[in-house]
C-alpha cells in the first residue's frame, strides 16, 4: 500500500489539529513519560489499517518530536518513523540496502573493534554469551587433542581469546585449535576479517597454543552454508559456535540449518540469540511491530544507561539497530542482506530439539556468569530456564533479554 | 553578573531635541561574506594536512560566495565577497583579541589518536566529502527532488556524528537532520512545528552559560535602555520575547540604584506559554519587590504580530522602551507587518533589537547557504571552549542550535506556515520612520566586559560600526545589537 502525498489526497486536513495561536496552553505531547511508544504504536495501527489522515498526521508528530541524538524517547521516535516512513511509502528494501552499503564503506577493522570493545567493558549483552558458551565448550573437549570450532557469530571473535587462555593453561597437554568462521555480507570486508585472522594467530603464538584460522565466506544467506564449505577432517572434534547466528537465516531454512548442524557431527552445539519474536508477518504487522519496539524499547534504555551520553560507540550501536529495525519493519524479506528476524529461547528450543539434545550449563559455569555480572553495573542478572525450555538468560532490570544454550548429538 | 560602578548617561541622547538632527549614518544591511585572509583555507588542496576543521566558517564563506553567484535572482541579499574588513572593525586594537592558534584545544582533547599526516589529511578528505555531499543535497531539497535528496541523506546519515571531535562534522550532522526533517514536510505536504517550550529554555540557559552572545544582548541592550529611560520617573518596557526574562534583573538592579530612586516599572512580557510568563513574572516582581522597586508585571500569551494593540495600553507620562532578541528557534513575531504596526502605534523612545547575522526568510538555499556559514562559526566557538564530549555542550548544540537549524531550513523558514517576514529589521525600521541611536561607548564597555569573562585567546571578536554593536566569532559577525527610537510627532 502506498500512502498518498498529502497533496493527492482531497480535503487535506491542513492545521485541523495544530493550533497555531496561542490563546491555550500549547500541547506538549512529549511532557508524557513514554510518549514515543504511544505515538508510533498509534501510526502502526493506522497504516496496517490504511487511515491515510491519521498517518499523515501521526507521521507529522513523530517527524517533529524526533532525534536520532537526542534522549531515548527521541532516539525511538527517530528510527521507527524511518521503517514506518518506508513501510508507507513502500521504499524499505531501496532504503536499507543504501544504508547497508554506507555501513559498508564506512566500516573498517578498527572501527568495528572499538565500537564492540567498548561495548564489551559497559555492558555484559555478549560477553554473557561468551563466558557461558566457552564454559560448555571447554568441558564438552576436555582430553581431546585436535579440537575444530566452527564460528557463526557477529561478535568478530571476541570470544576466543579467552578460550585460547583456558587451552593454554589446562594442565594437560595443550590440544590444537582449528578455528573457521563463517562471515556473511554484515561483517565488513575482506580487510576486516583478515586482521582479525592476523591477531587471533598472532595471540595463539603468545599463549602457546597450535593454531589454524580459516575464514568461510557465504555468498548471500547463511541459509546456503554447506558442509563441503568447512573442510572438515576425521580426527578433530567439533563444537558449533552460533552467536547472533541463527536469526540471521531465514525463517523457511531454519530447519533445514538445524540438519545441517547435525550433519557437522559437533560434540557441542553453543547457540546465544536475543530474547525478541521478530517472526509474525504480514497479516500481523502490529504485533511484530509492538514486539519489536518493546525490545528496542529495553534495548536502547540499556546503551543509555551503560554508555556516556556523547559516545560515538554507541551511536554506531544505535545506527546498527535502526537497520535491523528497517529489515524487520519495512522490508519484506527476500534476499536483503541478513535476515533480522530472532525467535524466542523457547522457540529455538523447540527447534534445535529437533535435532539435538539439550545440555545443562556445569555449575561451574554459571558460576564464571554470575562472576561476569558482578563486574558490571547493577541491573543485571542470570535466570535459568524453567520449565521446558533449558539454558540461561541475561535478565536486565529483570527483563529476559539473552539467551544462551548448549547442546549434545 | 552585576554591572559595577556608575555607568555615565551618554550625553547625546540628553542633548536630543525635537526637531534636532540626528548625526547616525543609516546602517547598511549587506551582509558581507568574505575571508580577511583569502589565501587560507579552501584554495589549497585537500591534501594539505594543515588545514584544520575549524576552518569550517572560511571554507563556507568560499562555498557561499560560490552559492550566490550560482543561484540568481536572489532578492534581498547581496553577498559582497570583497567588502574590506576596515570598515567595520575598530581601530583599537584592544576590542580585537589576538588571534588564536587554531587546532589549539582540539588537538589537546584527542587524545591517544594517531596524529600521522597521513590520517590527518584522511580526517580533512571525510570532512570535504560530508560538506559535498551535503550542499549536494541541498540543492537536490531546493529543487525538490525529494527522491535524490533522500538517497544523500541516508548516506549523510551513517557518515557524520554529533559527537565527533570535528565542528565540521557535528554541524553536518544537524544540518543532515534538519533537511531530514524537511523532506518529510515536503512529502506530508504541511509544515507546523511543536514546541518543547521547556526543554528550549534549559538549553538556552546552557547556551548563555557558555557562551556570551546572550550576555552580549542583554547587557548592551540594556544600557542602551537607561540611557533612554535616564531621568525619566514612569517606565513600561516590553519584552517581546520575555522567556524566563534572564535579561531584566541587571536592568532592575540599576534603575534601583538611582540617585533620585528607581522609577516605577511597568513590564508586559510576551510569550509562547502562559505558565512560563506567569513564573517568569513571580521571579522578577520578587526581585523587584526586594530592590524596592515598584514594578507591575503584565504577561500576555501572543506572538507580537497577533496582539491587539488594545491589549497593550500606553499610559500618560510614561517613557517606553521595547525589546527584542531575535532567534529561530520559533517564530516569535508572527506576522511582521503586524508588529511593526505594533511599535508604530506604540512610539517607544527606545526599541532595542538584537538580530542574528543570517536571513531568517529567502529562499531555501539561500538560507542554507547562511546558516551553514553562521552556525559552522557558532560551532567552533563552542568547539574552541569546551571538549568535544561535555554534556553541557551536546546539549546546547542539540537542544538550541539544531532546533534553530531545523527551523531556518524548515518550509517557509522559521515562520512555517507562509507568513511574511522581514528579511532585515533594521532596514525595516529605518524604512517606517524610526530613527537609530547610535550604540554608545557605554555599551561598548558593557561588552567588552562580557568578552571579559570568556578568556581572551579565544576567538570572540567585537565590531563596532554603523551605531551597531556585533558580536562574532573571529571575522564573522553573528549577532548586531541597535537601538532605535521613533520620530516625535509633532
Amino acid at each position: 500500500m502506498i500512502v498518498k502525498k498529502a497533496s493527492e489526497i482531497p480535503n487535506q486536513h491542513h492545521h485541523h489539529h495544530m493550533s497555531t495561536s496561542r490563546q491555550s496552553e500549547p500541547d506538549d505531547p512529549s511532557a508524557s513519560e513514554k510518549w514515543a511508544a504511544n505515538l508510533l504504536q498509534d501510526c502502526a495501527k493506522a497504516i496496517s489499517e490504511k487511515d491515510s489522515s491519521k498517518i499523515h498526521h501521526l507521521l507529522w508528530m513523530l517527524n517533529e518530536l524526533a532525534s536520532p541524538y537526542g534522549d531515548c524517547e527521541q532516539k525511538l521516535a527517530s528510527y521507527f518513523l524511518q521503517a514506518l516512513f518506508c513501510k508507507a511509502t513502500e521504499s524499505g528494501e531501496r532504503c536499507y540496502k543504501t544504508l547497508v552499503s554506507v555501513a559498508e564503506k564506512s566500516h573498517s577493522f578498527e572501527s568495528a573493534r572499538k565500537v564492540i570493545l567498548k561495548f564489551q567493558e559497559v555492558s555484559p549483552w555478549t560477553t554473557f554469551g561468551h563466558v557461558a558458551s566457552n564454559g560448555a565448550i571447554l568441558e564438552a573437549l576436555e582430553g581431546e587433542a585436535k579440537l575444530h570450532i566452527i564460528d557463526i557469530s557477529n561478535t568478530y571473535c571476541t570470544q576466543w581469546p579467552t578460550l585460547l587462555e583456558a587451552l593454554a593453561t589446562r594442565s594437560d597437554e595443550t590440544p590444537h585449535l582449528r578455528l573457521t568462521v563463517v562471515a556473511t555480507v554484515g561483517m565488513g570486508g575482506g580487510s576486516v576479517m583478515k586482521e582479525i585472522g592476523q591477531r587471533m594467530e598472532k595471540f595463539a603464538r603468545l599463549m602457546g597454543v597450535p593454531f589454524e584460522f580459516h575464514v568461510v565466506r557465504v555468498a548471500s544467506q547463511l541459509g546456503e552454508l554447506k558442509e563441503e564449505d568447512l573442510g572438515l577432517r576425521e580426527d578433530e572434534a567439533v563444537a558449533v559456535n552460533c552467536v547472533g547466528a541463527l536469526r540471521r537465516v531465514a525463517v523457511e531454512e531454519r530447519g533445514d540449518f538445524m540438519r545441517l548442524l547435525c550433519s557437522l557431527r559437533p560434540r557441542v552445539v553453543t547457540v546465544v540469540e536475543e530474547e525478541a519474536d521478530f517472526t509474525s508477518t504480514g497479516s500481523e504487522y502490529v504485533r511484530c511491530f509492538e514486539e519489536c519496539l518493546r525490545f528496542y524499547g529495553v534495548f536502547f534504555e540499556m546503551l543509555e544507561e551503560s554508555f556516556a551520553p556523547t559516545s560515538n560507540e554507541r551511536l554506531s550501536l544505535e545506527r546498527e539497530c535502526s537497520r535491523s529495525i528497517l529489515s524487520v519493519l519495512a522490508c519484506d524479506g527476500d534476499g536483503v542482506g541478513d535476515c533480522e528476524r530472532r525467535e524466542k529461547g523457547s522457540q529455538w528450543f523447540a527447534r534445535l530439539m529437533q535435532a539435538f539434545s539439550p545440555m545443562n550449563f556445569s555449575d561451574d559455569v554459571v558460576d564464571d556468569v554470575r562472576a561476569l555480572l558482578k563486574r558490571y553495573r547493577s541491573g543485571w542478572s542470570l535466570l535459568p530456564a524453567q520449565g521446558d525450555d533449558s539454558g540461561l538468560y541475561l535478565t536486565w532490570k529483570d527483563e529476559p533479554v539473552v539467551w544462551a544454550s548448549a547442546w549434545k548429538p | 553578573m552585576m554591572m559595577k560602578g556608575d555607568f555615565e548617561v551618554h550625553r547625546a541622547l540628553d542633548l536630543v531635541q525635537p526637531g534636532e538632527n540626528w548625526d547616525c549614518t543609516p546602517a547598511e544591511f549587506s551582509v558581507s561574506h568574505h575571508t580577511s585572509n583569502p589565501s587560507s583555507a579552501m584554495a589549497r588542496p585537500v591534501l594539505d594536512g594543515h588545514r584544520t576543521n575549524t576552518d569550517l566558517s572560511e571554507f563556507m564563506e568560499q562555498v557561499a560566495s560560490h552559492f550566490s553567484e550560482a543561484s540568481p535572482g536572489t532578492d534581498g541579499f547581496p553577498m559582497d565577497t570583497a567588502l574590506p574588513t576596515e570598515k567595520f572593525t575598530t581601530s583599537p586594537d584592544e576590542y580585537r583579541p589576538r588571534k588564536s592558534p587554531r587546532r589549539v584545544y582540539e588537538s589537546s582533547v584527542r587524545g591517544g589518536e594517531s596524529r600521522s599526516s597521513k590520517s590527518l589529511a584522511e580526517r580533512d578528505e571525510h570532512g570535504l566529502n560530508m560538506i559535498t555531499l551535503l550542499l549536494e543535497c541541498a540543492v537536490a531539497v531546493s529543487v525538490e527532488n525529494l527522491a535524490q535528496a533522500n538517497r544523500m541523506l541516508l548516506e549523510l546519515t551513517q557518515m557524520a556524528s554529533p559527537y565527533s571531535p570535528s565542528c565540521a562534522e557535528r554541524v553536518v550532522a544537524y544540518f543532515t537532520k534538519a533537511m531530514a526533517s524537511r523532506v518529510m514536510n515536503s512529502w506530508l505536504g504541511f509544515c507546523s512545528p511543536l514546541v518543547p517550550h521547556k526543554s528550549i529554555l534549559s538549553a538556552f540557559q546552557a547556551f548563555n552559560n557558555i557562551s556570551p552572545f546572550i550576555k552580549f544582548s542583554h547587557f548592551t541592550a540594556n544600557q542602551a535602555i537607561l540611557e533612554a529611560l535616564h531621568q525619566k520617573e514612569r517606565v513600561h518596557i516590553i519584552d517581546l520575547d520575555i522567556m524566563q526574562g534572564l535579561q531584566w534583573p541587571a536592568l532592575f538592579h540599576i534603575l534601583a540604584s538611582r540617585a533620585n530612586g528607581p522609577p516605577h516599572v511597568r513590564m508586559t512580557g510576551l510569550g509562547a506559554s502562559m505558565a512560563v510568563l506567569e513564573e517568569t513574572g513571580r521571579q522578577l516582581s520578587n526581585f523587584a519587590r526586594r530592590l524596592g522597586m515598584s514594578f507591575e508585571f503584565h504577561p500576555i500569551a501572543k506572538r507580537a504580530g497577533d496582539v491587539d494593540p488594545s491589549m497593550v495600553p500606553s499610559q500618560r507620562g510614561e517613557a517606553v522602551a521595547v525589546h527584542w532578541l531575535q532567534h529561530a528557534l520559533y517564530d516569535a513575531t508572527g506576522p511582521d507587518n503586524n508588529t511593526m504596526r505594533l511599535l508604530e502605534l506604540l512610539a517607544p523612545r527606545v526599541i532595542t533589537l538584537v538580530e542574528q547575522e543570517m536571513a531568517h526568510a529567502g529562499s531555501f538555499l539561500d538560507r542554507f547557504v547562511e546558516s551553514l556559514h553562521y552556525y559552522s562559526t557558532i560551532f567552533d566557538s563552542l568547539g574552541m571552549s569546551l571538549p568535544f564530549d561535555d554534556a553541557s555542550r551536546h546539549r546546547v548544540e542539540h537542544g538550541l542550535l539544531s532546533r534553530e537549524i531545523n527551523n531556518i531550513l524548515a518550509i517557509g523558514g522559521p515562520a512555517r506556515n507562509g507568513e511574511e517576514k522581514f528579511v532585515s529589521w533594521r532596514m525595516e525600521l529605518a524604512r517606517r520612520g524610526f530613527m537609530q541611536v547610535p550604540m554608545s561607548g557605554n555599551s561598548m564597555a558593557q561588552a567588552q566586559l562580557i568578552l571579559n569573562m570568556f578568556p581572551p585567546s579565544l576567538g570572540y571578536t567585537i565590531f563596532q560600526g554603523d551605531g551597531t554593536l556585533r558580536l562574532g566569532w573571529k571575522d564573522t559577525r553573528l549577532y548586531t545589537a541597535s537601538a532605535w527610537t521613533s520620530r516625535p510627532t509633532q
